[in-house]
């Protein structure tokens, strides 16, 4: 069961306009994991991510600069490519300024019917936060509203938590099993199922993660699980660099990025204010480093993940250019290191040389195995 | 037709122990290490370095392997069959045809640089042919830490053999003549290798003497090679490997630079990874490895 989230990955498309004629509902694009998908699952749309496609292209070059992180590029690319035109509305959460270029550009050369920016705060830390993106949540409902022409009742509201809440604890309870000394999945299976989380109808991803679920208990992978690492970074599912980092003796057992873990870690916790409750939910949530100042929560995050499920070493999966991970990650690299988890630094482009990357992971292995060398 | 020189060209050899009767010994080890630029086959009977050769690297990286192991056997009796385990390393470690195993070039050379230069070297720096790596290790050679030039190859053998080209110098003689200049230049401010090539001819135009451009290249590298170094930290003690090591343009500059002297090793510095190898293969060999 568990291939299905890999074949949802690869025909991502074809399932998005599959449900747009099965349904007849409307499939709203979202840019970076911090939109509230409470609310358009509360209005029985489908929220799928923008993400790019690690394919070579050449179409970006006009539209943004070359020292823009290529995530944001590759994900515009997909856009002027053609392949998200089944798009009835595109949503940004703000997070970074490089991915609101993204954002911006889409607007203006792929219009749609419904586009909304949510200016999010990025100092969630400070106490005013919570009540400003409260009213921002509020407002976004209504733009929803608006565009749909339909009140989003409470009882709506309520469903549309639970869609989202049910499909965070059926993934952390998959992601459980990864705990285990023979974990029953590979980190490149986990890193489809995550993902396809972002793109997929919730409960239908979460009938499929029940069945996982069900199939776990018995599961065993061909081969030992070797060293057990953990993936840090952001938007990473670059498929091939997974399939190389374990098919070199390695298990990716646990990630902290928003193309994982981030995004679904925690659950919304229901208060009477459902506003309130949905802005609190993103303001908890394990922070993208965007959002994580003036105080690295993240970092003890990080190194609690990290002992968990006992990585014994960390890949630090730095997106080329994307400044809020550069702030972060020479501090985390000291800050896991001083506390016993080596880790390896690799640059990510949208494409990435897989030889030079291996000859880093092979030798990164060998020097946390190593001693039968000597 | 006269003869074209080929400037670049470094000379290719091979050496085997004049008196060691292979036939005599217990454990027969080799390393290969197939990189970029050359390639290395040494053979270790009993730990001790027996037969060993330095060659181009062709095309294709079984051919080169193969052609590695045949010149260091060559006139030694010694044939393929005969190794009783060979740990392949290097870029084209995975296609070495003859190899039980393939370790990463960065544990070949902190081990082979351990054999070269003593317990007590704690950082290496490869100079290799197209990347540099700085490691550090303990006293055995494991590696404890490491880190990689990214996406650039300045600072490599490959870029010195561009410069010897373009310059007509044998590549041999690029290091001392660098220091047949009046005044240190300052270096040259591209560090990639095709505009270095620009930039020289720039300052050959305008009235640079080839040594002054050789020092400023090597100046160049070296300030490159040290920013590596300086990431990871320079422990003492400090050893070079791969060709560059035999550089003294650039060996020299950057020891002024780091303030720390090199250790220097009776070895040729290019040999250390297949060395190192050669090494791993004759421990897994005494553990009882097939």
């Amino acid at each position: 069961m568990i291939e299905k989230f890999k074949e949802w990955y690869e025909t991502r498309h074809a399932y998005a306009r599959q449900w747009k004629e099965r349904t007849g509902g409307k499939v709203v694009g979202t840019f970076c994991t911090y939109v509230p998908e409470e609310i358009l699952a509360a209005a029985n749309m489908l929220p799928v991510r923008i993400l790019g496609s690690h394919e070579p292209q050449d179409v970006t070059e006009p539209h943004i600069f070359g020292m823009f992180c290529p995530f944001c590029r590759d994900a515009l690319a997909q856009g002027l490519k053609g392949r998200f035109n089944y798009l009835d509305g595109v949503v940004l959460a703000h997070s970074c300024i490089h991915f609101r270029q993204t954002f911006n550009s889409w607007r203006i050369h792929l219009p749609v019917q419904f586009s909304y920016y949510i200016p999010m705060p990025n100092t969630v830390q400070t106490p005013h936060a919570r009540l400003y993106h409260t009213v921002e949540v509020e407002k976004f409902k209504k733009a929803i509203e608006e565009y749909t022409g339909r009140p989003i009742t409470e009882q709506d509201l309520d469903r549309g938590i639970e869609i989202l809440n049910r499909n965070r604890r059926l993934l952390r309870k998959v992601y459980e099993y990864r705990k285990l000394d023979h974990p029953p999945l590979t980190g490149e299976e986990a890193m489809y199922m995550a993902v396809s989380s972002q793109f997929i109808d919730k409960e239908e991803h979460s009938k499929v993660l029940e069945a996982v679920l069900k199939e776990l208990p018995e599961r065993k992978l061909p081969r030992d699980a070797g060293i057990r690492l953990m993936a840090v970074g952001s938007e990473n599912d670059d498929a091939e660099f997974f399939r190389m980092v374990e098919a070199v003796g390695g298990t990716v057992v646990i990630d902290e990025q928003c193309a994982g873990s981030r995004y679904f870690w925690n659950e919304l916790v229901p208060n009477g204010n459902r506003m309130a409750a949905i802005a609190d939910r993103y303001i908890d949530r394990p922070p993208c480093p965007v959002k994580d100042y003036p105080g690295h929560s993240r970092f003890q995050h990080v190194l609690n993940l990290a002992k968990d499920y006992r990585a014994q070493g960390a890949i630090i999966m730095q997106e080329k250019f994307c400044d809020p991970h550069e702030g972060d990650n020479p501090r985390l690299k000291k800050y896991l290191e001083d506390n016993g988890i080596p880790t390896l630094s690799l640059e990510f482009d949208s494409t990435n040389p897989l030889g030079p990357f291996r000859i880093r992971v092979e030798a990164f292995l060998e020097t946390i195995r190593g001693e039968e060398l000597f | 037709m006269a003869e074209i020189q080929e400037y670049w060209r470094w000379t290719e050899y091979s050496w085997h122990h004049p008196e060691m009767d292979w036939r005599q010994g217990k454990r027969i080890a080799a390393g290969i290490d197939v990189g970029s630029v050359s390639s290395q086959a040494l053979v270790l009977v009993d730990g001790q370095i027996f037969a060993f050769s330095n060659l181009r690297t062709g095309s294709n990286s079984p051919d080169s392997a193969n052609n590695a192991i045949k010149t260091a056997l060559k006139d030694t009796g010694m044939e393929i069959k005969d190794l009783q385990y060979t740990v392949g390393t290097g870029y084209g470690r995975v296609n070495v045809p003859f190899a039980n195993r393939a370790i990463t070039e960065i544990a070949c050379h902190a081990r082979g640089a351990n054999f070269m230069a003593g317990p007590k070297v704690r950082t290496v720096l490869d100079m290799g042919g197209q990347d540099c790596k700085a490691i550090h290790c303990d006293e055995r050679g494991k590696v404890t830490n490491f880190l990689m030039n990214d996406k650039c190859a300045a600072g490599t053998g490959r870029g010195m053999e561009v410069m010897a080209d373009l310059l007509s110098i044998p590549i041999k003689d690029i290091g001392d003549l660098s220091f047949q200049v009046d005044e240190e230049p300052q270096p040259v401010s591209s560090t990639c290798v095709v505009f270095a090539k620009s930039e020289a001819l720039g300052l050959m135009r305008s009235g640079w003497s080839k040594n002054m451009v050789l020092a400023a290249y090597c100046s160049a590298m070296a300030h490159r090679v040290s920013l590596l170094l300086g990431r990871i930290g320079v422990e003492d003690q400090f050893f070079i490997t791969g060709g560059i090591a035999k550089n003294p343009g650039i060996v020299k500059r950057l020891e002024q630079e780091l303030g720390i002297q090199a250790v220097k090793s009776q070895h040729d510095s290019q040999i250390a990874g297949a060395l190192g190898a050669g090494l791993f293969a004759d421990t897994l060999l005494q553990k009882g490895a097939q």
